[in-house]
């Protein structure tokens, strides 16, 4: 019972939180400017190299981030509801593009000069395409079975209960890939073509920089997708439906769109782009195992809510600046690397207390139906 | 019957067949196999498998629940055993596929545990019912028969003779029960809640110290997702804000007693009493840090941002900034336990009094809220927060408050954890255990101390139980929570408020609820 002599005093007044949170606010502002002083200015310990490389594994990240995030401001802006299991659909996505990894480089082939090579080592190219292509479409089943076991029978129940059915799937989704694959982290197979590491080397400041293949295929494939889907949402039939859905549901019902159809197919759309992101990640970072959606679908959802949650080109434009704050921030901070992570989440917070609405937001209250 | 019905129904079937081949993909049907040989009486080694039988039990019963399912909306009766007919045999089908596909691995002898890691060849032998190539036969079988059994028991349990038996049973009991309690003394009657309640408080005196070691571990754990699961849901179930980084809170109450209770890090060594107070303090603490800026967020972003909370402070915990202060990843070990004038509490029987005894401080703590002026406030705010300002009540500030002494729960919780356990590391403090505790109160019921009770009992202590359980214990967790949300959303033992108020509602709402109309339109 303590808690209530040490709760109160602090909020009598409804004007001080206001003022706490600005102090709040500049104080946050004026150490990181300090911190960034001291690492450019005062020690200057990292070379332009250094900050190079970071930089590339920050658009890389950044990208990957930006599909999943992407998913998440789809279904909210016609939902209302955060898809908490959104990271576990990637996670199925790199799954299945490592399994279809796996079989390309365990199937032989000759080649014209009479020597066995695997599919994945003649063939490149297709084994890749087909990686994202059944990663895409694996993921894009998972997020339409979700929507439709997990949160269809919940879509007139008060808000706290569909999120709480996504928890429900996300941990299930987790534990059933667990017990499927085994706890085990496994390597992902690239062909050896764009086996992690290689790339274009450059020279700058007399030392190597590699810009990885693997690197520049996920920026590219994920700016290509982002293209694809915005001018699809602009463009199609079904962006004009899922914009009217997102707007006002009963409306488009009027107006002669099923809206069930259409939250379906919203689902299938984040879930691909959802997929590719998970066969990125694989192809990227190399490593695969039940718990690697967690932390990029929350960091994701993070860069939604950064940018505007809703809002599609703010999705994109967070994912990236989440990819290079988490990738440039340790070094900028000089913190130790290890705390990487709390970077993102610290950003959350913040900008939930300083602008909910993100970015390039809409207002919020429209949302409070 | 039309083809589109066939194909509806075979459709259901195969649905059916999904699910099973799935749960064989996880080797859920032996765990499931060794838990009724268990309870049948029949004990399995640990990593052994179950007698054959066992495994056909629960193929029948799986195909029971199907031909049941399939069944139990259908109002003419040789329509439904056409129906399961068809979706049995379709499921049958399927199943037997499956079962050729597994037949021709183990004969050939691949090992596909590399990517299927549950998929061993005893298991998948044990599956085909240890009949090789007549298994999928058999499981053909074993399918189309108990589906049809399934069918005919929807029809004979919906009949109007049998779906009486509830009722009469239940007027039976209660009528032989009034029988009972005449025949007593009056005194007795006068004061049965008290005798209830003496009979109670004997058990729990002399049963810890009667039960052995396990079982005193067990029930202490239960006891504290009890106290846990109570302050969550003063969070959840009373001031309606969903909390997902009550480990935090947890670990708070944790750390706190081992560093002023332990000889490493510090050698502070401040005694039980204290460090327990502290504990409880800075639970209460981050509560009001955290939640002075976020009171104005609504419902699923205050979610994500407390879960980001819990994370921050376990990889603060594990990492090398703090480990000379709090131990890094390897944690602090040898918590001393408490002393009550002089006498130390060393063994599992003592704590688990002591853990007891925070039950009853919380559950009365919480009953004293509930009913309490800041009680209805919060359940004014969960209802309509827009409206319960309107009528005078402060709602960040209430909202605070339940946050905290949420908190102060999961400080007291983590504290006892600590000590007991002599160990805590950044590992006791993940986002499972929010979760898990999540679970218990939403499964249990929200608002129902029975629900809670029941839920800490089924989630916690039922696994520990049945170990074989042990590795499926989160997926069933997370299927649960969706079924739950589903299917009974006031969890196994609902409140008894929002049934007051459902019984209430027809009469009220043409009467004196003016604004209603103006909303709907």
């Amino acid at each position: 019972m303590q808690s209530k002599e040490t709760s109160t005093p602090q909020i009598k007044r409804s004007k001080l939180p206001k003022q706490i949170r600005q102090g709040f606010g500049i104080i946050v502002l004026l150490l990181i400017l300090w911190r960034l002083y001291l690492v450019f200015g005062v020690e200057q310990e990292y070379t332009v190299d250094i900050w190079a490389r970071l930089l590339i594994s920050g658009l890389v990240i950044g990208g990957v981030y930006s599909l999943i995030a992407i998913g998440y401001t789809l279904v909210y802006g016609i939902l209302r509801m955060i898809n908490f299991a959104h990271g576990e659909v990637m996670m199925v996505g790199t799954f299945a593009g490592y399994l279809v990894l796996e079989a390309t480089k365990s199937i032989t082939v000759p080649t014209p000069d009479n020597t066995l090579l695997s599919f994945s080592n003649a063939y490149p190219i297709i084994s890749v395409i087909l990686a994202f292509a059944i990663g895409m479409l694996i993921a894009a089943t998972t997020g339409y079975f979700l929507e439709k076991i997990a949160y269809r029978p919940l879509r007139k129940a008060p808000r706290l209960i569909p999120l709480i059915s996504a928890i429900g799937a996300s941990i299930f989704l987790q534990n059933f890939a667990q017990l499927l694959f085994s706890p085990q982290t496994r390597d992902y197979v690239n062909p050896d073509i764009i086996s992690r590491g290689a790339g274009w080397t450059m020279m700058i400041n007399d030392s190597q920089v590699i810009l990885p293949y693997t690197g520049v295929l996920t920026f590219v494939l994920s700016i290509l997708l982002m293209i694809g889907l915005y001018t699809m949402i602009k463009k199609t039939k079904l962006g004009k439906a899922m914009r009217s859905v997102a707007m006002d549901k009963q409306t488009a019902a009027l107006m002669g769109i099923d809206v069930n159809v259409i939250i379906s197919r919203t689902f299938i759309i984040s879930g691909a782009l959802a997929g590719a992101a998970g066969v990125m990640w694989g192809l990227h970072n190399g490593l695969v195992y039940y718990f690697v959606g967690f932390l990029p679908g929350i960091k994701a959802f993070t860069a939604a809510v950064m940018g505007g949650i809703g809002n599609i080109p703010g999705a994109m434009l967070g994912g990236m600046l989440l990819g290079l704050m988490e990738s440039l921030g340790p070094t900028a901070l000089g913190i130790s690397y290890q705390l990487k992570d709390v970077i993102s989440f610290v950003i959350l917070i913040v900008i939930l207390i300083f602008r909910p609405n993100g970015i390039l937001g809409e207002a919020l209250s429209e949302e409070k139906v | 019957m039309n083809r589109q019905e066939f194909q509806k129904f075979s459709q259901h079937g195969l649905v059916f067949a999904i699910i099973m081949i799935f749960l064989v993909l996880i080797d859920f049907q032996t765990m499931f196999a060794t838990v009724i040989s268990k309870i049948l009486g029949t004990n399995v080694l640990r990593g052994g498998l179950p007698e054959v039988q066992f495994m056909v039990i629960f193929l029948v019963l799986y195909s029971l629940w199907m031909g049941w399912f399939i069944a139990r909306k259908e109002e003419n009766k040789s329509r439904r055993i056409i129906m399961t007919l068809v979706a049995s045999l379709s499921a049958g089908v399927v199943v037997g596929l499956f079962g050729l596909i597994l037949n021709s691995l183990i004969q050939s002898g691949t090992d596909v545990r590399r990517y299927l890691a549950a998929l061993s060849p005893e298991s998948m032998k044990l599956f085909l019912l240890n009949l090789e190539g007549l298994g999928p036969l058999a499981l053909l079988g074993v399918f189309t028969v108990s589906g049809l059994l399934g069918s005919v028991l929807s029809i004979i349990l919906q009949s109007p003779s049998v779906s009486k038996w509830p009722k009469t049973i239940k007027t039976g009991i209660s009528s032989t029960w009034q029988k009972i309690t005449g025949s007593l003394p009056p005194f007795i009657r006068k004061n049965a809640k008290f005798l209830a309640y003496l009979v109670l408080g004997i058990v729990i005196i002399v049963l810890p110290t009667r039960w052995g070691s396990y079982n005193n571990f067990v029930t202490g754990l239960v006891g504290l997702y009890i106290i846990l699961g109570i302050g969550l849901n003063i969070i959840v179930g009373l001031s309606g804000q969903l909390v997902l980084g009550f480990a935090a809170f947890f670990a708070m109450g944790a750390y706190s007693m081992a560093i002023l209770n332990a000889p490493l890090p510090h050698g502070l060594m401040w005694g039980f009493w204290p460090a327990l107070l502290v504990g409880v303090l800075m639970a209460v603490v981050a509560a009001i840090l955290l939640g002075l800026p976020m009171m104005r967020l609504r419902g699923d972003y205050l979610a994500i941002v407390t879960l980001g909370f819990g994370e921050i402070i376990r990889i603060l915990l594990k990492s090398d900034l703090l480990s000379n202060f709090s131990g890094g990843p390897r944690g602090i070990q040898d918590i001393k336990g408490p002393t009550i004038f002089g006498f130390p509490f060393n063994n599992d029987v003592q704590f688990t009094y002591l853990i007891i005894a925070g039950v009853i401080l919380s559950i009365f703590v919480y009953k004293r809220l509930e009913n309490s002026r800041t009680g209805r406030a919060w359940l004014a705010i969960k209802e309509d927060a827009i409206a319960a300002r309107a009528t005078g009540i402060n709602v960040q500030r209430n909202k605070l408050l339940a946050l905290c002494i949420g908190a102060a729960f999961a400080g007291l919780a983590g504290a006892f954890f600590a000590a007991r356990n002599q160990f805590t590391g950044p590992n006791d403090h993940t986002l499972m255990v929010s979760i898990n505790i999540l679970s218990i109160v939403i499964v249990g019921g929200m608002n129902s101390i029975p629900g809670i009770i029941l839920g800490a009992f089924t989630l916690k202590g039922l696994p520990e139980i049945l170990r074989e359980m042990e590795n499926y214990r989160l997926l069933v967790f997370g299927g649960l929570l969706v079924f739950m949300m589903i299917a009974r959303p006031d969890g196994l033992w609902p409140a008894k408020r929002p049934q007051l108020e459902k019984k209430i509602k027809p009469d009220t709402r043409d009467g004196d609820s003016p604004g209603k109309g103006d909303k709907n339109e």
